[in-house]
């Protein structure tokens, strides 16, 4: 980098600027790769449209654990661990203002538990460890697998299983996943997987406060 | 935008939802129909970014194969949600689906040593910058989201990057906020919203697709 980008790329960057003068492909055929990319998005994110039932069915089930005094205990490998941090933010810490704060707790953010429980029982026994030792039967256990064969995932929504816990799986691709509520992204590419992830745990979260706020008024 | 979740209380934005059991039905009916509001808005939204900013993300995507070509490490970072998209950008750019190829890219929230140390002696508003003034190289890319544009900490950070010469790509909601201000950031991307999670849901997207262009100038396909 000879320059200093920040003086010769602006806001306004002109489309006849490529870095490389080089470069197979010409700036038109480029911008609809961009557009091909933005497409490929839109059967997935639409459909999340179609299980709108599904999803509503889940938050329905979701309210009743909180009401009873449930938690929700959240979980994922590889990209979905920034996943299940955010969806644990977004209850415990509501982005609209006089939302009431909803316990909930990412299972991914302590490398020492992870890896010393990893020692003994394998990497895909780390949620099911800790589901055994922080989940009460009235919680929420969601675990979050954007594609691929997710052993760790797939045990912890066992293990709640068994502990009585209410089970949420977010899926996608072939994922096959055992639990109350399977809410299955209709992509196979792990990107777009998580991108209807966000909907739909954001989905999630805003009617789960219906439901909550429901019962609160009766 | 949201129809519900808003602040008013659910009684206003649903008149006809009376307590009665029997209603349970009605509710959900309800409920299906903001649900599939809610598609149809993301949907419509990222397809409106491919006027707005594809060939901007082709040539960003450019500078930062180059930028990779040449040894950069990426550093992302953001707040609350947007931290964990930043963790994410990282994760797809250092751990890629096959056969992509893996550059070196670094979450600066990820870190609660550090974290917790800058904030409690420097101050939140310093936590990115001073990682970056410590980590951050000529060259390097850093990448920041914020759905307002307005983080302090974010702006704070991208500041810094500039000043040492990194390659500084910036993701804003709402009309862009301070991030959109002359001479912020090299490459800015704004998702026109006001709902900070459909903003997200299409900042995810816009990275996505970027991680994916700079792999195709990297693989040498564009």
């Amino acid at each position: 980098m000879g320059e200093d980008p920040t003086l010769t790329a602006g806001p306004t960057v002109s489309p006849a600027s490529p870095a490389s003068p080089a470069s197979p492909a010409s700036p038109a055929s480029a911008v609809s790769a961009v557009s091909d990319a933005f497409e490929r998005r839109t059967g997935p994110a639409g459909a999340i449209g179609e299980d709108a039932e599904r999803i509503v069915r889940a938050c329905q089930d979701m309210a009743e654990r909180f009401r009873a005094g449930g938690k929700l205990l959240v979980f994922g490998t590889g990209g979905s661990v920034a996943d299940a941090q955010h969806v644990a933010v977004e209850f415990a810490h509501p982005v609209i203002v006089g939302k009431p704060a909803l316990p909930a707790l990412a299972l991914t953010t302590d490398m020492a538990v992870a890896t010393g429980i990893a020692r003994t029982q394998g990497l895909d026994g780390v949620f099911a460890a800790q589901l055994r030792l922080l989940a009460s039967p009235r919680d929420i256990a969601l675990g979050l697998s954007a594609g691929g064969d997710c052993a760790g995932v797939r045990n912890g929504l066992a293990a709640a299983r068994e502990l009585g816990l209410l089970t949420v799986a977010l899926t996608g691709g072939r994922d096959a996943a055992e639990a109350d509520h399977v809410l299955a992204a209709r992509s196979d590419d792990p990107l777009i997987v998580k991108e209807v992830h966000v909907t739909m745990y954001h989905v999630l979260w805003e009617l789960v406060h219906v439901f909550h706020e429901l019962e609160a008024v009766r | 935008m949201s129809t519900v979740g808003e602040p008013g209380g659910i009684e206003a934005l649903y008149p006809f939802l009376a307590p009665a059991p029997a209603d349970r039905e009605a509710v959900v009916a309800d409920l299906c129909a903001s649900t599939r509001r809610k598609a149809a808005e993301i949907v419509a939204l990222r397809r409106s970014l491919v006027a707005l900013h594809a060939e901007r993300l082709v040539t960003c995507a450019r500078a930062m194969a180059a930028a990779f070509d040449a040894g950069a490490r990426l550093f992302a970072f953001g707040n609350g949600g947007s931290s964990t998209d930043a963790q994410a950008v990282a994760q797809v750019f250092a751990a890629p689906p096959e056969p992509a190829r893996a550059v070196a890219a670094v979450p600066l929230a990820q870190d609660v040593a550090l974290l917790t140390a800058l904030s409690n002696d420097v101050g939140y508003d310093l936590v990115f910058a001073r990682q970056l003034a410590a980590l951050g190289r000529r060259g390097d890319v850093a990448v920041g989201l914020s759905t307002s544009g307005g983080s302090a900490n974010v702006l704070n950070a991208m500041a810094e990057a500039s000043r040492r010469g990194l390659l500084t790509v910036g993701l804003a909601g709402y009309d862009g906020g301070p991030m959109a201000q002359e001479g912020r950031v090299a490459y800015l991307f704004v998702v026109p919203s006001v709902s900070v999670h459909r903003i997200q849901e299409a900042q995810i997207t816009l990275c996505h697709v970027l991680w994916e262009l700079t792999q195709r100038v990297l693989t040498g396909e564009m």
